[in-house]
């Protein structure tokens, strides 16, 4: 019996396309970011306000990811921006491939914003690096606080929570500070912003939170990978 | 059940890494598993199993090492360690 070594990473082709990827978004100083929610936690409807609120300077581009339907697609082309929607036809998450050929022959102008919408799901598109320089994780007040809890893994990965349809919290027993607290039990640097589509509450603060991770992304000049800290 | 994309990329990467070693059979694959990986051992095992059955790397077994973020681990590793090989020969002997 022989035990050889292999010590590599098992979705090494993945990561491969999605350094590839990250290389030619560094090069145009195009800040890309992966919202990765449950289905229903607003994530469509958080980029359709952001798309109506950004600076009209802004040359920004979605690629949206369902399992199937061009619905969210269509709802947000309406904000006069390029907007792709890729149908997985079944696959619970994007993978960087899927991204790469969405993105190939589509935009001839350098972006400042790619938004990523990835498929509802809070566990399977954590694997997947897509080049991003930041995953976005999308907790709505509508689900439990204890989420962070029970998926760990993006709660760990993402650089930033947003906290979703807080003018409900009214009318739902959801603890934003327990949620709060149970995002940071995870990740201590999670930055956390509560947002509603509805009232536009949060949205200047998110507003600024873009504004100024595109000015250190231009500043550091280089990849700034993700945000997984080595404890 | 992104788990069993994961599965075929193992089995990938062991086809490769066979073709190193042509005068033997693999019987078993090691991974580590971070606890923030974003994937259940459970399912993977599963997976894998249904991947394997009936072909000729059968019986093939997946072995996982679960890690948590201490002691060197990050937490969030989803690698493949090592690969188990006999001699082909001796194996049909």
């Amino acid at each position: 019996m022989n035990r050889v070594a292999i010590e590599r990473k098992v979705l090494s082709e993945n990561d491969r396309i999605a350094e590839e990827l990250r290389t030619a978004l560094n090069g145009t100083d195009t800040l890309s970011l992966n919202f990765i929610g449950s289905p229903g936690a607003g994530k469509t409807a958080l980029l359709e306000r952001t798309l109506e609120s950004l600076p009209r300077h802004t040359r920004a581009a979605v690629l949206t990811g369902d399992i199937q339907t061009e619905n969210d697609a269509n709802r947000l082309r309406r904000y006069g921006y390029p907007v792709r929607q890729i149908t997985t036809g079944g696959a619970c998450h994007l993978d960087a491939r899927m991204v790469e050929t969405h993105l190939r022959n589509w935009i001839e102008t350098d972006l400042d914003l790619l938004l990523i919408e990835n498929v509802g799901n809070l566990v399977c598109p954590t694997s997947y690096d897509l080049g991003e320089d930041a995953k976005v994780v999308v907790l709505s007040v509508a689900e439990g606080e204890d989420k962070p809890l029970k998926y760990p893994g993006i709660f760990r990965k993402a650089e930033l929570m947003l906290l979703t349809k807080v003018d409900l919290l009214p009318h739902v027993p959801f603890n934003p500070e327990l949620a709060r607290e149970n995002a940071s039990r995870i990740h201590p640097e999670i930055e956390i912003i509560e947002t509603s589509y509805t009232t536009g509450a949060g949205f200047d603060r998110w507003l600024n939170w873009l504004a100024s991770r595109a000015e250190r992304k231009k500043a550091a000049g280089k990849p700034s990978g993700e945000a997984v800290t080595t404890a | 059940m992104h788990e069993m994309g994961i599965a075929g990329s193992v089995l990938d990467a062991v086809h490769q890494e066979l073709q190193k070693y042509p005068q033997h059979r693999a019987t078993k694959v090691a991974l580590r598993i971070g606890e923030f990986a974003g994937v259940d051992p459970d399912s993977l095992q599963f997976c894998f199993e249904a991947l394997v059955k009936g072909t000729p790397l059968e019986p093939l077994e997946l072995e996982i090492e679960w890690c948590r973020p201490k002691d060197g681990r990050r937490g969030d590793e989803l690698e493949l360690a090592h690969l188990e090989l006999e001699d082909a020969q001796e194996a049909v002997a």
